[in-house]
């Protein structure tokens, strides 16, 4: 009998899971329409590769001591008359620092902590904002005007000034970064934007409906208005993975972030040592090149996927 | 010679897919001071017909042939020498000019005090940074240079006309109701005295009662003024009292045309009958009500022959191979079918 | 509009009190307090220590020192700086205050003003190459990595090209005969005015041309004799008065470049949302109706589709100003410009928290007002807000 009834009718996380592979397949189309958005996309993957690169390459063909990111020393190239900082070779694919350590490996090892840090950062906030926003929408009242206020503080909060104050009086790392940036973006303008979204999505008959049929305030608030929010939560995502990554990048120039390497410390690294004026500039370009083109590269990839999201989850966008 | 006259008019839009035959081969004519029910399905091109005639096109628009001919030569005020080298291109033909060939800045010199329109959605079809009289006066200043007292006495006057408080007029758009605005589109529409007015959807989005008055204002005015109004709505019930003969779209084609009355009590394409009888009447003969099946078809790739083919009941071999052409079936009525319905 | 700029007015002093408190609060939760921070500083003994604990009130329990931070910053009291010891901390945020600003202003003007005209050509012409490059370099001007980008445009044009100073504000030979009865900030105060004034002439002149007259050609005329006449006194000011103008040619002369970077690191978000904007406007039924009322193209473009697009990139000037006041403190320490943000990160760096803390209030309170001013030109640019 059991057999039967299964060859019936489908299980409901079966059929749910179709739907989504549809759902996920004609999304696809849309997105790859966008020429923009597929740069973005490679350009991450580009990313997701030199990242991942860096454990295998340190577990193959590279030797600890020589290319650690931050602890490593060449000495072969001082042996062989050379000078740290060397230029591009075969042994050093961007060449090596003043201190003597591989180019190449920070910019791997850094490309692991910027995703890392962006997408913590981003889903702290998207998940934040979108439960705000809901919230809001939701009750109305004073729910929503007090987190509006506290949006409108959040919004005006100059996040680089307020974190360098904060450098100040706490020990920054990585963790403790991704989660500041998050709240700080989760209360503040996404909440602004979902709110409006989620606005919209109340006045539906279908929310009336599931009120009428004696549904609680929580079941209407996580089946029906926020993954109706998501799509556009997710679109935000991308936006602040690209605040976050830049953010840590400005801080870590400045040192104020206790972390062992990143791109934006590889080019602060640059700039003490006085690579970056005068004739130096040109003579050695890839202490900062590679790290500062990779900031700019990494933030408008995600910005690339986020406009060509805003297509398909805003429809007025949509070419005819 | 008529007040306009449409021959042949194609349109196409460009898109990703290909293109969309939106206008195919309509012709048309309108005599001054007559007013013209268009009707069809969203989606059957009658208001691509609209902007193509004002030449209001978005860029992925292309016109593909045909002609529109419009009573303006005198509103152009060319120069002798210019008139004349226009009349050998064609483009001029006694009082007739070619809209379609029309150079840009003379068809500015047409829109609005020639031909104007009333939007779809004529809601938003005011600005709404701008205050309702600095609209129509703007109108005015463009086309006749008159002074700005002037030209606001003049909107108080066709406030008057359409029924609208003077007192308001400097009022923004926002603070208006929705009749109020349609009635302020109205006015604007008239405010360069065109002998045209292209009325697109004047009503949606009204209530019934709303709807009917201000459709009866722009009849009267029309009378009153002797002016031409196409009228474009999908519900044929709305315009046909206003309405002096109805042409009957269908997939980007003209399908049917002809006197009111002639088309509701003898309609001869299948499609207007189909139409017909999905409305209900109230002084008419009892009728069952039916919906016309199946989907307005993918103008991307349309149906070969007779376009309406697929859903017509009457559809024979031929109708799938050659394309029906504009028959007379009476004074002014015209139909393009195979099997045309005999009642 | 009265009633409008009131509740505005009573928001933004509420956001502002929010915004005063969670200092308090995250002041208040940090391990330690300030007489810590100098633990390891073996040139202050611990009695000075609680000589200072006393004095800053930390011996007190909590809400009592929460009423006096706000009674101080109420009265300005922001205590005084521990590396320019005593002098008080409003003072310093005093000098450096009208530093910034003059950046802060000359950009934003600039690059609001050039960002509103590219976006909406280039959303006019939509396609062709123009719009693709524009695109492009708008985004990554938006993205560009600001302390990179800044040290470029340092080796470019101080170093490459030696058209411009490398940094600082002032060049200390210039100023020596003067240094005793001048000080720069006089000179910033000059600049502030003059230039403020000039910018409000010219904005009213444009907004008298626009109301008054009909005639595209009467509005230009006017408008350029306006633009020439102040620059032209501007300009006499500038060359002709002595020491002012001499002193005021130097500082602007060193603020071409930072200004420069800071036009460039917010042209490139705002052109891309007024093209985004502006593709949106087109659409409309006004301003199709705008083309049937046979109005020349560029009346239609710019009195009817750019006026409306300009009112969600107003909102996002809001949404935004946080980002901007940011992009200061880096153009600020990579341009050695010493404003606001550079005396916040050198006084983080040093760890004289007073100043850090009094810095960080006021570039709060100033983005604040910046923001005010951004609500009230967006309830000025649209009716809908106006009028209810």
């Amino acid at each position: 009998m059991a057999a039967i009834a299964q060859r019936h009718y489908e299980a409901p996380w079966r059929a749910k899971l179709r739907l989504f592979l549809r759902g996920l397949s004609i999304n696809w189309e849309l997105f790859k329409e966008s020429r923009v958005g597929l740069i973005g996309l490679a350009i991450i993957v580009f990313y997701g590769l030199l990242s991942l690169s860096y454990p295998i390459l340190m577990a193959t063909i590279w030797d600890h001591e020589i290319y650690n990111p931050v602890s490593g020393y060449d000495p072969v190239v001082v042996q062989q008359g050379g000078q740290h900082p060397a230029p591009p070779s075969a042994r050093h694919w961007l060449g090596t620092d003043q201190h003597g350590r591989d180019v190449f490996s920070q910019l791997a090892y850094s490309a692991r902590s910027e995703f890392f840090l962006g997408v913590m950062a981003a889903l702290i906030t998207v998940i934040i904002g979108t439960l705000i926003a809901a919230a809001s929408a939701y009750y109305g009242g004073f729910v929503d005007t007090f987190f509006m206020r506290v949006a409108d503080v959040a919004v005006l909060f100059p996040v680089i000034a307020f974190l360098i104050v904060l450098s100040a009086m706490f020990d920054l790392t990585l963790y403790s970064l991704a989660v500041v940036l998050g709240l700080i973006y989760g209360f503040g303008s996404i909440t602004i934007v979902l709110k409006s979204q989620a606005l919209t999505i109340k006045v539906k008959p279908y929310i009336e409906a599931a009120k009428v049929s004696g549904g609680s305030s929580f079941h209407i608030i996580f089946t029906h208005i926020i993954p109706n929010l998501l799509p556009l939560s997710f679109l935000y995502m991308m936006f602040n993975v690209t605040n976050a990554i830049f953010t840590e990048a400005v801080l870590s120039f400045f040192g104020l972030i206790n972390i062992q390497m990143s791109w934006g410390m590889m080019v602060e690294l640059a700039n003490i040592g006085g690579y970056l004026t005068g004739e130096a500039v040109t003579r050695y370009w890839w202490l900062f090149f590679p790290a500062a083109t990779s900031i700019t590269a990494l933030c408008a990839a995600f910005y690339f996927v986020g406009r060509g999201m805003d297509e398909i989850v805003n429809p007025r966008l949509r070419k005819i | 010679m008529n007040l306009l006259e449409v021959r042949d008019l194609t349109m196409h839009y460009r898109t990703k897919k290909g293109d969309v035959s939106a206008v195919d081969r309509v012709s048309l004519t309108l005599k001054q001071g007559e007013a013209l029910g268009l009707v069809g399905e969203s989606g059957c091109g009658k208001s691509s017909l609209a902007i193509t005639l004002l030449r209001l096109l978005p860029e992925n628009a292309q016109i593909r042939g045909g002609h529109v001919f419009y009573r303006c030569k005198d509103l152009l005020k060319l120069p002798e020498e210019e008139a004349r080298w226009y009349e050998r291109a064609g483009v001029i033909k006694e009082d007739h000019v070619d809209l379609l060939k029309l150079p840009e800045r003379h068809m500015r010199k047409v829109r609005w005090k020639g031909i104007s329109m009333v939007f779809q959605a004529a809601m938003n079809s005011l600005n709404p940074v701008y205050r309702v009289s600095e609209q129509i006066v703007e109108a005015m200043q463009t086309h006749n240079g008159v002074g700005t007292p002037e030209a606001r006495k003049r909107v108080a006057e066709l406030f008057e006309l359409v029924g609208l408080n003077p007192n308001r007029m400097d009022q923004y758009p926002h603070e208006y109701s929705g009749g109020m605005r349609q009635r302020a589109v109205i006015a604007m529409a008239l405010a360069c005295d065109p002998s045209l007015i292209i009325a697109d959807e004047p009503t949606t989005a009204l209530d019934v009662i709303v709807q009917d008055r201000i459709l009866n204002k722009l009849d009267e005015i029309r009378h009153q003024l002797n002016m031409s109004v196409i009228y474009i709505s999908h519900d044929i019930a709305v315009i046909a009292e206003v309405s002096d003969k109805v042409g009957i779209m269908y997939a980007g084609k003209l399908v049917e045309m002809g006197p009111t009355e002639v088309i509701f009590k003898r309609p001869r394409h299948p499609y207007t009958a189909a139409l017909m009888s999905a409305f209900p009447s109230i002084r008419g003969e009892k009728h069952e009500l039916t919906i016309v099946p199946g989907e307005p078809p993918n103008l991307l790739q349309p149906p070969s022959g007779c376009r309406f083919h697929p859903r017509c009941p009457h559809a024979t071999a031929i109708c799938q191979e050659q394309v029906p052409q504009l028959q007379p079936f009476g004074e002014e009525h015209y139909a393009a079918c195979w099997n045309p319905v005999q009642r | 509009m009265r009633k409008y700029v009131i509740k505005r007015v009573a928001q933004i002093l509420l956001t502002l009190y929010i915004y005063v408190t969670i200092v308090f609060i995250i002041v208040a939760a940090q391990p330690g307090d300030i007489s810590q921070v100098y633990i390891s500083n073996p040139r202050i003994p611990q009695e000075a220590r609680d000589a200072l604990k006393q004095r800053l009130g930390l011996d007190q329990p909590l809400h009592i020192q929460y009423v006096n931070y706000l009674k101080n910053i109420v009265t300005g009291n922001l205590g005084l700086s521990f590396t320019n010891y005593p002098q008080p901390v409003w003072e310093i945020i005093k000098e450096r205050l009208p530093r910034t600003l003059a950046l802060f202003l000359t950009a934003t003007i600039i690059y609001y003003a050039l960002a509103f005209q590219l976006g909406k050509l280039i959303a006019w012409r939509r396609g062709g190459v123009v719009d693709y490059s524009a695109t492009v370099s708008g985004v990554v001007l938006w993205t560009v990595y600001t302390p990179w980008f800044g040290l470029l445009l340092i080796w470019i044009f101080a170093f490459q090209l030696g058209w411009l100073p490398i940094g600082k504000f002032i060049d200390p030979l210039k100023w020596r005969p003067f240094i005793k009865y001048i000080s720069p900030n006089d000179v910033f105060n000059y600049i502030l005015l003059y230039g403020g004034g000039g910018f409000v002439v010219l904005f009213s002149v444009y907004l008298f041309a626009q109301r008054l007259l009909q005639s595209y050609w009467a509005r230009l005329s006017v408008n350029v004799g306006a633009v020439l006449l102040t620059a032209g006194s501007l300009g006499y000011l500038l060359f002709n008065t002595y020491p002012m103008g001499y002193l005021a040619q130097d500082i602007l002369w060193h603020m071409i470049l930072p200004a420069f970077a800071l036009t460039a690191i917010g042209f490139g978000g705002y052109m891309l949302l007024m093209r985004d904007s502006m593709l949106d406007v087109v659409k409309e039924d006004y301003v199709m109706a705008a083309k049937a009322k046979g109005l020349p193209d560029k009346v239609v473009r710019d009195k009817h589709a750019a006026r409306n697009a300009l009112l969600p990139v107003v909102t996002s000037f809001v949404l935004s100003l946080a980002f901007a006041v940011d992009g200061g403190i880096v153009t600020e320490t990579i341009f050695s410009w010493p404003g606001m943000g550079l005396t916040l990160l050198r006084a983080v760096v040093e760890e004289d928290l007073p100043l850090a803390i009094g810095t960080f209030v006021f570039t709060g309170i100033f983005a604040l007002i910046a923001h005010l001013i951004a609500d009230l030109l967006y309830a000025y640019l649209d009716p809908r807000i106006r009028y209810t």
